[in-house]
């Protein structure tokens, strides 16, 4: 009788399906790996189970009950906790007030009996070797703390089924080691875990069975004992066939961007030397350091150690105007958050950034902009009405070509694109390709970070992986392909060579 | 704004959805119109006049909503900027020194303000909560402490000494007329048609919208949002100081203790009613005018009416969340028709 049991499991999002008949089964006392790449649909199976989302079709068993409708409240009574990647704990709480929140004990007058909290948080702690104390304000523990008191807390309140989604992203070795001895005795003791985890050296250490989901499909299941991370990375890239190949090779031409040892929050030790008009890739998993040393490049955050020289000059401390100044322009990622200024149109938009590097003519010339706007919406294919519409009108893909146009107008010789085609459809994302390849030919400098491997294997001249916040490889245009690359970025590789 | 009305009354009906304020205007003033015997042309005039001074502090307060921050501390800054201008001006006996003091004062007053909100990134509420606290006690204090030759004799009141030979000049510039148009109100006029030109017309302004409508993707666009928020400060204090100016040459004196109270409310409540957003990043100067020109209106028909003035702010209050009421509810009620549909 397995703990939980869910088979033929449908859900789809405004007719777009995310789950086609999927099926996990998780047994008592297991640890159990949900694999897949981003967008597998292993979130929204977990969002199904907890009751978050309603699921459109399938059966869900969990410990000999079959659960019809179930709300968050509902699953959390069952047994079964989810413990986020973002943690939802009250940081301005203590530690017992964020366990015992909502439950909490009280006397017949309804006070506080917080020394019964502290006592069975205190209590609790021991059992489970967690060395935290009840009394501390949530806000002052380490992330690792943090990550354990969720647990903790899920324990708490006999938790059948603990899911842990990436828990290991933001801990250390010896963090990332007490927290597996921890589950590995409630292992003992009957508790079942889900383990959400892109990394293969930690999934193959803890885990005992293993399912993968590959574009909202059930792919294969079976015991970790009797695979290899090869197998595993396989199953979850498929044989994807990719689509023709737009990339040709080009001149290159002389070094245009060096780094040198270089640190900052997220990455270190990054050497990387570029040449003018090449398209390098880097990529790696969430926080493995790609999109933080970019925004670093581009004077968002300081660099800690070693040096950056850009066409010759050594940039030191540089701010992001300096970096405009120098030629540098970044299309960040998450458009919405940091590239959208919704209170303006089209035309704004596109302009802003230029306006800063040419504030010394104060007045703006609309028939200069105008030409401008023209100039880009034929080179990049933009499709809109009147550039007085609200840039909220465009469709993503359209947003991004104006975003594009902001930084081309800036003459920038090096353009960082963060994760370019996040939330854009598949035919402005081949646009988009075409374009890079574009202005590379032009001798445009570009540095591509992007979780898409296939992006990457279209148009980038070499790729570098990240890992950890380092660069563990780097792969030449032909040795490009999804198995690769994900072997490097879940460290499949060496995991492979140490067996 | 996909589909834009290209007919002459539906482009009406647009315009005037864009800019309310000149609705809530022409009600007013019809409201006045009908309350008072007969409208002439010199009570209309009175209007500008009494518009000027909150006017065009309502302008600076109009750009720093726009970059979504606030400044309470303009009344205060005025009665502190208005008595140390008399002060001036008793000294000097000099017109421009009075003015380029009063202008600097204010624009110092501003950056103080502004370099604690722009750069060390303190809440504006407060840091102008302290300030306007801080400006109207040090106006209160200096007017008892200093050499009374200095304040006009006065005792609790700044006053410019008569006996200074610039004194009617500036008295005339302040209530003097150019072909029966008040001289304050034509500066009001012009500072209102400088901070439009401004506002669309010029990469700062520009940079003003985005720091207000989303901070983060202005500074992931190169804009330097301390910078900017800074600025927006001290424009506001230095209109402020112009303010300043016209009071005295209007009043011939600034009162520490009354000078300028609520002016902050008022201010806000222009820049509101003109349209601008608290929360930043939309909004029309040239809304302001009318804002504050509506609210002039607003003391004007209670006097007409011979009410008692207490109930004068109670009005002005009703007057505001009623505006607001339909700017917030008017596209709900439009997109429950749509459903409808």
């Amino acid at each position: 009788m397995s703990l939980l049991q869910m088979s033929n499991i449908c859900k789809s999002f405004s007719g777009v399906p995310v789950l086609k008949n999927v099926q996990l089964t998780v047994e008592k006392g297991e640890v159990h790996a949900l694999l897949g790449e981003n967008g597998a649909g292993k979130s929204t199976l977990m969002n199904v189970l907890t009751g978050v989302f309603p699921r459109d079709k399938g059966e869900i068993e969990f410990d000999g009950n079959k659960l019809k409708n179930i709300t968050i409240k509902q699953s959390e009574n069952m047994g079964i906790a989810f413990v986020h990647q973002e943690l939802n704990l009250f940081n301005d709480l203590k530690v017992y007030e964020n366990i015992f929140l909502q439950k909490e004990y009280t006397n017949k007058l309804g006070r506080l009996d917080k020394k019964k909290m502290i006592q069975e948080a205190e209590r609790l702690f021991q059992e489970l070797g967690v060395d935290i104390d009840p009394t501390q304000q949530v806000s002052k523990l380490k992330t690792s703390q943090k990550q354990l008191l969720e647990i903790s807390k899920a324990l708490f309140f006999k938790a059948k089924l603990l899911i842990l989604d990436e828990p290991t992203t933001s801990l250390n070795n010896d963090e990332v080691a007490h927290l597996f001895d921890i589950v590995n005795n409630l292992k003992k003791k009957g508790t079942s875990f889900i383990f959400i985890s892109h990394k293969m050296p930690e999934i193959f250490r803890l885990s005992d069975r293993y399912t993968v989901f590959r574009n909202g499909e059930f792919v294969g299941t079976g015991n970790i004992k009797d695979t290899t991370p090869e197998a595993v990375t396989r199953m979850m890239v498929g044989e994807k066939y990719s689509d023709q190949d737009v990339y040709e090779k080009r001149p290159l031409g002389d070094m245009i961007l060096e780094l040198k040892n270089f640190s900052g929050e997220g990455f270190r030790n990054i050497n990387l030397a570029v040449k003018k008009g090449s398209i390098v890739g880097l990529t790696g998993l969430q926080g493995a350091g790609s999109s933080e040393l970019m925004q670093c490049m581009f004077g968002v955050t300081r660099a800690y150690s070693g040096q950056m020289r850009a066409m010759g000059k050594v940039m030191r401390d540089h701010s992001i105007h300096t970096a405009m100044t120098d030629g540098i322009a970044m299309l960040a990622s998450n458009r919405k958050e940091n590239s959208v200024i919704p209170d303006m149109s089209i035309l704004e938009n596109m302009y802003l950034s230029e306006h800063t590097l040419s504030a010394w003519k104060p007045v703006i010339s609309k028939k200069k902009e105008a030409e401008r706007y023209k100039k880009y919406k034929e080179m990049l294919n933009i499709k809109a009405n009147s550039w007085e519409d609200p840039i909220t009108s465009l469709s993503g893909g359209n947003q991004q070509k104006v975003f594009l146009a902001r930084w081309l107008n800036t003459d920038a010789e090096i353009l960082l694109l963060d994760n370019p085609t996040q939330g854009i459809d598949v035919g402005a994302k081949a646009e988009i390709y075409k374009l890079i390849l574009e202005l590379a030919k032009q001798g445009k400098t570009i540095l591509i970070n992007t979780l898409e491997i296939p992006e990457i294997q279209k148009v980038a001249d070499y790729c570098a992986v990240f890992y950890n916040g380092e660069i563990i490889k780097i792969l030449e245009h032909q040795e490009i392909d999804e198995m690769t690359v994900m072997m490097y970025s879940t460290n499949a590789a060496q995991t492979e060579e140490g067996k | 704004m996909s589909k834009k009305n290209t007919t002459v009354p539906g482009r009406i009906v647009g315009f005037l959805g864009e800019n309310s304020y000149i609705i809530v205007f022409v009600a007013i003033f019809i409201v006045y119109a009908l309350t008072t015997n007969g409208l002439t042309w010199s009570g209309m005039m009175n209007v500008f006049r009494h518009s000027a001074v909150i006017g065009i502090i309502g302008l600076g307060m109009g750009l720093i909503c726009i970059t979504g921050e606030i400044d309470l501390s303009v009344g205060s800054m005025l009665a502190l900027d208005g008595g140390f201008s008399v002060i001036i001006f008793n000294i000097t006996n000099s017109i421009i020194l009075t003015f380029l003091f009063a202008v600097l004062f204010g624009a110092f007053c501003g950056l103080i303000n502004g370099v604690m909100v722009g750069w060390i990134q303190m809440p504006a509420f407060i840091v102008t909560l302290a300030t306007m606290l801080i400006y109207r006690s040090f106006a209160q204090y200096f007017c008892q402490h200093v050499d009374k030759a200095l304040i006009g004799g006065g005792s609790s009141v700044y006053k410019m000494a008569n006996s200074q030979s610039s004194y009617q000049t500036l008295y005339n510039f302040g209530n003097g007329k150019v072909s029966t148009i008040p001289i304050v109100g034509l500066i009001l006029i012009i500072m209102t048609l400088v901070f439009v030109y401004i506002t669309t017309s010029t990469k700062y302004g520009k940079k003003v919208y985005a720091v207000g409508s989303n901070m983060k993707g202005a500074q992931m666009a190169g804009i330097n949002t301390a910078a900017v928020k800074i600025s927006v400060f001290v424009i506001a204090g230095a209109l402020v100081g112009i303010g300043a100016f016209l009071w005295i040459a209007m009043n011939a004196s600034a009162d520490p203790a009354t000078t300028g109270n609520s002016y902050e409310m008022y201010a806000i409540a222009a820049a509101v009613l003109g349209g601008i957003s608290m929360s930043g990043g939309k909004g029309k100067c040239l809304g302001i005018l009318f804002g504050a020109m509506s609210y002039t209106i607003i003391d004007k028909i209670i006097v007409s009416l011979k009410m008692d003035s207490l109930i004068n702010n109670a009005i002005k209050g009703i007057i505001l969340l009623l505006v607001i009421m339909v700017q917030i509810i008017g596209p709900q009620i439009k997109q429950k028709l749509k459903k409808a549909e």
